[in-house]
């Protein structure tokens, strides 16, 4: 397979056990659980109220690819409940990964606030695409390079893949081809990849032009935009796109169209700045 | 205590290691834990000063491991560590060695990787902002250069700030801080942070064949699931707890850490698991396995240090460095051959 079958495929290319992410009957995660707290506070403790998950997801035979045995792959198009898709973001250390996955999580960009990540770290987020709930469960992991022999195992469980890079930072571009063949290796085949070029506020100290970035996308045929997480361009956007897109995969009705992720994010995208649009 | 007398408003907003507390902080609760534990504290600070007799002296002995399980008090606690983790000696034996190492010449890659952390290291310590006077991240800094041109074949591993951080807090001293971090890095913890990570990655199994060993149904749990050992506990290891457990229970850990060396880590984290084996099981999902690993590292039951040191020795039972170094035989050819 060639670097640049790394794309998007249509549901037939899906193994069963990927298929799995729909839910019979009906079951709700409270949204409020947030499990990015930093832990300095002697707040609830487990199992006391408030605590997710006790015993309310009883109802879902697993989400996608949940089952490694896919022994009880549900029939598809009676997803009525939640999907849970998993995503992972990528890319060299200081690219933003912490800061784009706050602001979408929380709304917020606090500057000096971030830790740097160690291993990785999870949260949450229900998002609720064309009536379906799918929740996302974002896994933030660190940029260092020799966390990439530990990160390789996390791949395979990935349905989703945001690969970032810094506008402001040449390195961190010019290691995208390094990142995209550690994803060829490890990550599934049909993975949902996406480029994003982050710190576009940073418009003074920019050294990567969106075209360059438009260009190696295009080359490896895969979806991109530009994206801040300190201003919030299309950091909603970014996750809306692939969040739709599993959604889509993982639970074809019969009438409709097939949804394009390429066409979905060229509409959607919003420029950073003057020149276009 | 001195702590207490700081002016109550600051004292509660800020920790006396410099943290800010989180907004949700259960004050209540935690003055609740804090009375009590102000009682062992001033017992334990008793014992102490009796043990040094101002010679500033200890010999490892039966009753040393036992008084430093109990927890050593801040006020010795830099000078404890430095003599029982060998790191006094080897300061001894090499001076200026860590003053010639930052005048000498620099890896500009290491410099980059390490500048890239120096905001994203503590930005909730009040002692670690810019504007603070004095400013340790110019000490953290320096530690880590020094440590990285040090110990060439590891350089500087993301998690070694979080670490240098704390040893800085403790000590308030840039050369014995370097001197921690080379006893824990080059001899306490093996192999955790050099670029094959192979020690990090062995421990993550050997904890996993604990699990199976002494807590079976989470072992099952996880594997029915699919759930890598490794996603919920790497950060465990490699920051040894920072920012995962509150900092009073860190430092507890770490006493007997520089004493009895790496299997504690083994044993917090199978107290943990154990301690929620109930909660835990009641995930019936990858994520919210996810979710229940974080969780159970909050609350009081880790709030409360002493009580959670006394555990750590009795609820996972016996666990014998001969078990642990067979696991960690079998689990690093294992991960050998996984590539």
């Amino acid at each position: 397979m060639s670097l640049l079958e790394i794309r998007l495929r249509g549901l037939s290319a899906l193994p069963a056990r990927r298929r799995a992410a729909v839910c019979h009957g009906l079951y709700h995660i409270p949204e409020s659980q947030n499990t990015g707290g930093r832990n300095r506070s002697s707040s609830a403790a487990p199992g006391q109220a408030g605590s997710p998950g006790a015993g309310d997801t009883g109802t879902c035979p697993g989400g996608f690819g949940i089952s490694p045995e896919g022994g009880s792959t549900p029939s598809l198009g009676s997803c009525s409940g939640l999907c849970h898709v998993r995503v992972m973001l990528v890319g060299d250390s200081g690219v933003g990964k912490t800061c784009l996955l706050v602001r979408f999580k929380d709304g917020a960009f606090l500057a000096g606030s971030f830790i740097s990540t160690v291993g990785i770290d999870f949260r949450n987020k229900v998002l609720t695409v064309d009536g379906v709930k799918v929740k996302l469960q974002i896994w933030d992991t660190a940029g260092q390079e020799r966390f990439r022999s530990v990160t390789h195992a996390y791949y395979r469980d990935a349905h989703a893949l945001l690969l970032l890079y810094d506008v402001t930072n040449k390195a961190s571009f010019d290691n995208i081809q390094a990142w995209l063949t550690e994803i060829h290796e490890y990550a599934q085949r049909d993975v949902v990849l996406m480029l994003l070029g982050n710190k576009v506020d940073s418009a003074q100290d920019r050294v990567v032009k969106r075209e360059d970035g438009e260009k190696l996308a295009k080359e490896y045929g895969v979806p991109f935009m530009e994206t801040s997480a300190k201003s919030g361009l299309n950091v909603e956007l970014a996750f809306t796109a692939i969040a739709k897109e599993l959604k889509h995969r993982s639970m074809k009705l019969p009438n409709e169209p097939k949804f394009k992720l390429h066409d979905y994010v060229k509409k959607e995208v919003r420029g950073s700045g003057c020149c276009r649009s | 205590m001195a702590r207490r007398e700081d002016g109550r408003d600051w004292a509660y907003r800020v920790d006396p290691y410099g943290f800010e507390r989180p907004e949700d902080f259960d004050y209540a609760s935690y003055e609740a834990f804090f009375s009590r534990y102000l009682v062992v504290l001033t017992r334990r600070a008793i014992k102490w000063s009796k043990l040094l007799k101002g010679n500033n002296s200890i010999q490892k002995s039966l009753k040393v491991k036992r008084y430093i399980r109990k927890g050593i008090p801040n006020e010795h606690r830099a000078l404890v560590w430095m003599i029982v983790s060998g790191a006094q000696t080897n300061m001894e034996q090499n001076p200026g060695y860590y003053h010639r190492l930052l005048e000498g010449e620099k890896n500009a890659k290491l410099l980059e990787a390490i500048k890239t952390d120096m905001n994203r290291t503590f930005p909730d310590n009040v002692k670690f902002r810019k504007t603070a006077d004095p400013c340790l991240q110019h000490v953290l800094y320096n530690v880590l250069v020094a440590y990285g041109h040090h110990n060439k074949a590891v350089g500087y591993c993301q998690g070694m700030n979080f670490i240098a951080g704390y040893l800085i807090l403790i000590t308030k001293n840039e050369e014995e801080s370097f001197w921690l971090l080379d006893a824990l890095i080059g001899r306490i913890l093996p192999d955790y942070y050099s670029p094959a990570m192979l020690g990090l990655k062995t421990d993550q199994e050997v904890l996993g064949e604990l699990v199976k060993m002494k807590v079976p149904a989470v072992a099952e749990l996880m594997e029915r699931h699919g759930v890598m050992w490794t996603l919920v506990v790497s950060r465990w290891f490699i920051c040894l707890f920072i920012d995962i457990l509150p900092v009073e229970t860190v430092l507890r850990i770490w006493d007997c850490l520089f004493y009895e060396g790496s299997k504690i880590i083994f044993r917090v984290a199978l107290t943990l698991i154990k301690q929620n084996q109930a909660f835990i099981l009641e995930a019936t999902n990858f994520p919210d396995i996810c979710d229940k690993f974080k969780q159970i590292t909050k609350g009081t039951f880790v709030t409360e240090c002493h009580s959670f040191m006394q555990k750590i020795f009795t609820d996972p039972g016996s666990l014998s460095m001969a078990t642990i170094n067979k696991l960690r035989e079998t689990c690093r050819e294992k991960v050998l051959s996984q590539g």
